[in-house]
């Protein structure tokens, strides 16, 4: 499904990730936790085609295809999806609006035709109740004004309506209730399948209570410094991450 | 003198009404005014000789379709096409008084003499043509405490080659209410002026619209007017279009203590086409209020200017003024000059008043593609939601049905470069 092999990039002349390897497989899910500013975000960025972020070595395929040499758009239609760690607010376009043309761009570039208003308004209806988001927040703008819970809830909701294949969760617990967190993780749980694969970044085990997660990576300082399987995360939830980055320290 | 101007003021010189009187103050001032140049600081950025080069008949003579209706909107309809008033004025709701300018009765000659050019300063030159030439329009008259409920719409239509003046003086009494369309369309060569008056009364309350979407060569300039007394409530949507001439002068006068005035402009500017949008709000009298926001968006070779003005008098104490003006630039060829300006004699006063040119969020472009929506919809998308902001806040949600799908035509023509 996804293999990230040697990926180095740069933001602004800053060199961020330093050689990552990943490998993904259908309808696996993968944990990824680490330091702040260890650049989980920045791996998210650089698969979705952020602009400003330089690749210097390495590949990203998703089933095959040469990810960094899409537009952000191709990247989305090829089955990528990015759920953001801070959702953009964009006034005057509504949320309705703003997935009934993603679902649409995405339908057309598998030749398929454009849902109708009234079918779309349906199954947008449908996602927002499954994340427990009022129908009133398509009406909305963007994010506009929307609390740190809910935004993190309307990524969810992106992400039922637009079925990738690879999903990136970058933080979606963050800034969520006990309730909420349940909601959301179900949400994602609901669409785990055999041929659908997720990256869920994560400071905090109690996710992987909801989402239990096949594989934890710990990434530091730009690189996949330890994997395992989900009793790492319970491990670094005990001991921080000191005594990995004392470890490669002494073995240097 | 130029030529123009002193073919208009032989022309006036013919003119004899009930106005006349007032007609005469404007014309000794108008034969004294200066055709404007780029060193008339009020017409800077916006020349007028695609006036004088040009010649109209003053006399209806073009065939124009019957001005469509507004799916939806509870309305009374005034129209005119070439100047000339084509509706039947009966069946008004109690309250409600319209009568053709030139039918004035003796009572409301008496008031409409007095609201001539009271709220509209002389300082607009196209304004003095308009008093001196202006023998069609309505007079409007709402009886204290009156709420009317359906829309006055008055829709201006001018055919190809025609030339019209229009004078609308708008009365609302004590605690009255009443929306008012103003509604300009047109893309033929054509020249009009198109000024109205509003004069509101204590706790009066005014939904006012001005759609200026003449395009083309439809050469156009007019203005919107407004005498705010005690506790007066203004709320005001304007949406201007370009053409080789489109110029706009809206003055809010805050002559009563606690009047509201709320005032939101959008320009959508494509092609070659110019708008000039001048605002002049005057705080003459203590705890006033205006909100301005101003946002256009200026494609390929089109020009904007916008000059708002703030004048906050000594008198005017806790007066609250913000005037905000946002551009959006789709190219390198369009050119917008905006100049917000501010001036204060009163030293307790809240103001914010600011200007910018910005380029599509880069942020929020990359957002929308990451969910698969191509660059080029992305940009239409935001800029339209850059405008759809100010759309969304209009009271009137039919107008503002009615609108938006002729602001997606225009987006739909624009190129991104
Ligand atoms: N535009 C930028 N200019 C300079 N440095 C940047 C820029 N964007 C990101 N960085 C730096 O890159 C590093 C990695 O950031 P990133 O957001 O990927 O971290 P993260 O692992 O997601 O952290 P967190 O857990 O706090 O979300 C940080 O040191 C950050 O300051
Ligand atoms: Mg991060």
């Amino acid at each position: 499904m996804l293999s990230i092999k040697n990926l180095q990039a740069s933001v602004e002349e800053k060199e961020i990730l330093k050689g990552l390897d990943l490998e993904v497989k259908p309808g696996e899910v993968h944990a990824i936790m680490g330091p702040n500013g260890a650049g989980k975000s920045t791996m998210g960025y650089v698969m979705s085609g952020r602009e400003g972020y330089e690749v210097n070595e390495g590949s990203v395929t998703l089933d095959g295809v040469d990810l960094l040499g899409l537009e952000a758009e191709e990247r989305a239609r090829a089955g990528l999806f990015l759920a953001f760690q801070y959702p953009v607010e964009i006034p005057g376009v509504s949320n309705l609006e703003f997935m009934k043309a993603a679902v649409d761009a995405q339908r057309e570039a598998k030749g398929e035709e454009a849902v109708s208003s009234k079918d779309f308004l349906k199954m947008a209806r449908e996602a927002c109740k499954q994340v427990h988001l009022p129908a009133e927040f398509l009406k909305r703008g963007v994010n506009e004004g929307f609390s740190g819970g809910e935004k993190k809830r309307n990524e969810i909701m992106q992400m039922l309506l637009l079925k990738p294949k690879l999903c990136i969760l970058d933080e979606s617990d963050s800034g969520l209730d006990i309730d909420a967190l349940q909601v959301v993780a179900e949400g994602v749980n609901s669409q785990r399948s055999p041929d659908r694969s997720f990256i869920v970044v994560t400071h905090y085990q109690r996710l992987l209570d909801y989402i239990k997660p096949d594989f934890v990576h710990v990434l530091s300082d730009g690189k996949i410094v330890k994997s395992g399987d989900a009793s790492l995360a319970l491990e670094l939830e005990e001991q921080g991450y000191n005594w990995l980055t004392e470890q490669r320290e002494q073995s240097a | 003198m130029s030529d123009w101007l002193g073919r208009a003021v032989s022309r006036a010189e013919q003119v004899s009404d009930w106005l006349s009187p007032q007609r005469q103050a404007s014309l000794a001032l108008l034969r004294e005014a200066q055709w404007p140049t780029r060193k008339t600081e009020a017409w800077k950025y916006t020349p007028v000789h695609v006036l004088a080069d040009a010649e109209f008949a003053a006399a209806a003579n073009s065939e124009l379709a019957a001005a469509e209706a507004i799916e939806g909107l509870n309305s009374i309809e005034l129209v005119f096409t070439d100047g000339v008033l084509q509706s039947e004025l009966s069946q008004l709701p109690e309250g409600l008084t319209i009568v053709p300018l030139a039918d004035a009765s003796s009572e409301t000659r008496q008031w409409a003499a007095e609201a001539f050019s009271a709220a509209k300063p002389s300082k607009h030159l196209f304004g003095l043509v308009n008093d001196v030439l202006a023998t069609a329009g309505v007079i409007i008259d709402v009886a204290e405490g009156v709420s009317i409920e359906p829309v006055i719409r008055i829709v201006h239509r001018i055919g190809k080659d025609c030339e019209a003046h229009n004078r609308v003086l708008v009365r609302i009494a004590k605690n009255a209410s009443v929306t008012v369309v103003e509604d300009f369309s047109g893309e033929e060569k054509s020249f009009n002026t198109g000024y109205a008056e509003y004069t509101l009364a204590e706790s009066a309350s005014l939904e006012h619209y001005r759609f200026a979407l003449q395009t083309g060569a439809a050469l156009s300039v007019g203005g919107s007017h407004f005498n705010l007394a005690d506790k007066a409530q203004l709320n005001s949507t304007l949406v201007g279009f370009g053409s080789e001439l489109s110029r706009l002068d809206v003055d809010v006068n805050h002559t009563g203590e606690h009047a509201f005035a709320k005032l939101n402009a959008i320009y959508l500017l494509d092609g070659n086409e110019l708008f000039d949008l001048h605002s002049t709000i005057e705080h003459m009298v203590p705890n006033g209020t205006t909100e301005e926001n101003v946002r256009g968006i200026v494609a390929d070779h089109s020009r904007a200017v916008f000059n708002g003005r703030i004048h906050i008098h000594r008198d005017a104490q806790k007066t609250l003024a913000e005037l905000n003006n946002r551009n959006l630039l789709m190219s390198r060829d369009a050119e917008i000059n905006t100049k917000p300006e501010l001036e204060i004699y009163a030293d307790d006063v809240r103001c914010a008043h600011g200007a910018t040119i910005a380029e599509i969020d880069k942020g929020a472009l990359y957002y929308l593609r990451s969910r698969g929506v191509s660059k080029a919809q992305a940009q239409i998308m935001l800029s339209f939601g850059f405008i759809n902001e100010l759309v969304d806040q209009m009271p009137n949600q039919v107008l503002a049905e009615w609108l938006r799908p002729q602001l997606r035509q225009r987006f739909a023509n624009m190129e991104v470069k």
